[in-house]
């Protein structure tokens, strides 16, 4: 009986992680149309969860071993390792649990700044810390074996760094490329053609979020169906699992993360129809051709470098590098503050212990979850005011008389 | 430091597809968008003040419509791929055209 509930918890709260990692994301596919008016914000929201649902089922690919890149809780073939399956695999039920907790906790907090950070690392961060606070360091993957691209370093850390410069240059060729092609020719048709590239490549790039991210959270829960012993296939994600995950995204996705949305969509550039379409094929290219070389990266990552490159390749065009910074720091930390969290949640969970300490966790995250979400009610961002000028407020201290005069 | 090796390794190779697909598609694109308003001729283009213009050309529609035609299947191509991959196939280039085999 204890098991189930705690397992409960555990699928709950990795649902709960997928819906935020929807509406984390729909900026990365969505926020330059968005901000371009090739499409109205709800309806934007509504294709990009559609296709994430679509691309949820696509990923028929067994994706059991998710966490072996950054810990070490399974063995090769998805099966959780012996030693974590003492009362009925409540060890590895904790650690997954405080893991998913300081993910969503890290996912909620970087919305409510309105910041893009990679809900992979988010959840690989809070894995870590967990494991580091149930198994100590050796716990972590570091390093991996050296036969492949593995570990935290080879699987988050490098690719964190390789994949927004990219992306970036890709954009910014994209984007130079496709003004000295138009130049001079009249903007009833670029601006209209340039929007259906747009709505075409951002639609690409909400298919392959469905297919990359859904998994993760699909890996994650089986791997704890498995450690309670409700399913022993290594080989297949059970249905309703696959189900669940897709629906939870997708309505994440639908549901927008507004504050993101305009971060990415009107904080970094002001973006025209051919620079969205410029850096949306870049994102698609750039996701779909790493996955292609097993080349593990976040698509926020991607996305956010494209956009950045759409400025850089746009002549005359202006980005506000402080914005990128702000970004740029909140992806140093992602990692090690989910980590904090885990860790914390880990032993907030072992010294209270069994049904209670995991119980505890779960209203921990329930209480976090909704102070912070109180906070995003006293400066709302919604699909009404999502596209409304960026430096309004900046604007308005400028009219002011300058000193001394 | 294996990783940093391996890592830069499957980098410059998602750069040099990148930049084929992603920099390339849009580059594509782009001229279709210029061939349209090279067909449509007159306020299309820039042209001298005071002139109407240059005289509309059917050929820059058709071969406008015909690069948008080009983008569209490689579109559907990175589609494919997707969902093939998801099922355990993947796309060979090896006769040129694409087919899908098992991975």
């Amino acid at each position: 009986m204890t098991e189930s509930i705690i397992l409960a918890l555990v699928v709950v709260t990795a649902l709960g992680f997928d819906f935020t990692n929807g509406f984390h994301d729909t900026a990365n596919a969505m926020a330059t149309s968005i901000a371009t008016k090739a499409l109205r914000p709800k309806t934007a929201a509504a294709l990009s969860g559609i296709l994430n649902l679509i691309g949820a089922f696509l990923s028929v690919e067994v994706a059991l071993t998710v966490t072996n890149a950054v810990v070490k809780i399974q063995d090769k073939s998805g099966a959780p390792k012996a030693e974590l399956l003492g009362n009925g695999g409540f060890d590895l039920l904790l650690i997954v649990l405080a893991g998913l907790v300081g993910g969503i906790v890290w996912n909620l907090l970087t919305w409510l700044l309105g910041l893009p950070s990679s809900s992979s690392h988010a959840l690989f961060g809070g894995l870590i810390g967990a494991s580091i606070a149930g198994l100590g360091w050796s716990g972590v993957n570091w390093n991996g074996d050296g036969s492949k691209l593995d570990g935290v370093v080879g699987k988050v850390l490098l690719p964190a760094v390789m994949s927004p410069v990219i992306a970036c240059v890709v954009a910014a060729v994209g984007t130079w490329l496709v003004y000295r092609v138009v130049t001079g020719v009249a903007a009833r048709f670029t601006d209209n053609g340039f929007r259906w590239g747009q709505i075409g490549s951002a639609s690409l790039v909400s298919l392959a979020h469905g297919t990359n991210d859904a998994q993760k959270t699909m890996g994650v829960i089986t791997l704890a169906l498995i450690a309670s012993g409700d399913w022993t296939d290594t080989s297949a994600v059970p249905f309703w699992v696959k189900a669940a995950c897709a629906l939870a995204i997708a309505a994440g996705t639908y549901l927008g993360g507004w504050r993101i949305i305009r971060t990415l969509g009107k904080g970094l550039v002001e973006i025209a129809p051919p620079q969205g379409m410029a850096a949306e094929a870049s994102s698609a290219a750039v996701i779909l051709a790493s996955s292609h070389l097993g080349f593990a990266l976040s698509t926020t990552h991607v996305a956010t470098g494209s956009i950045l490159g759409s400025g850089v390749g746009k002549p005359g065009a202006q980005v506000r590098w402080k914005v990128a910074g702000r970004m740029i720091a909140a992806w140093l930390i992602t990692l090690p503050a989910a980590a904090i969290v885990g860790a914390v949640m880990w032993w907030l969970g072992h010294l209270i212990g069994g049904l209670a300490g995991a119980l505890v966790v779960f209203v921990v995250l329930l209480a976090l979850a909704g102070f912070m979400f109180l906070r995003s009610r006293r400066t709302p961002v919604d699909h009404n005011n999502v596209n409304d000028e960026w430096d309004a407020d900046q604007a308005a201290t400028r009219e002011r008389v300058p000193e001394g005069v | 430091m294996h990783n940093v090796g391996l890592a830069l390794d499957g980098a410059w190779k998602v750069l040099a597809a990148g930049l084929v697909l992603g920099a390339g598609l849009p580059l594509l694109f782009a001229l279709g968008i210029r061939s349209l308003a090279w067909g449509a001729g007159g306020d299309a283009e820039v042209h001298d003040s005071g002139t109407a213009g240059p005289a509309a050309n059917p050929a820059g529609t058709v071969l406008g419509w015909l690069l948008f035609v080009i983008v569209l299947a490689l579109v559907v191509l990175g589609i494919v791929f997707i969902v093939a991959s998801g099922f355990g196939k993947a796309l060979s280039f090896e006769h040129i055209y694409p087919t899908l085999i098992d991975k």
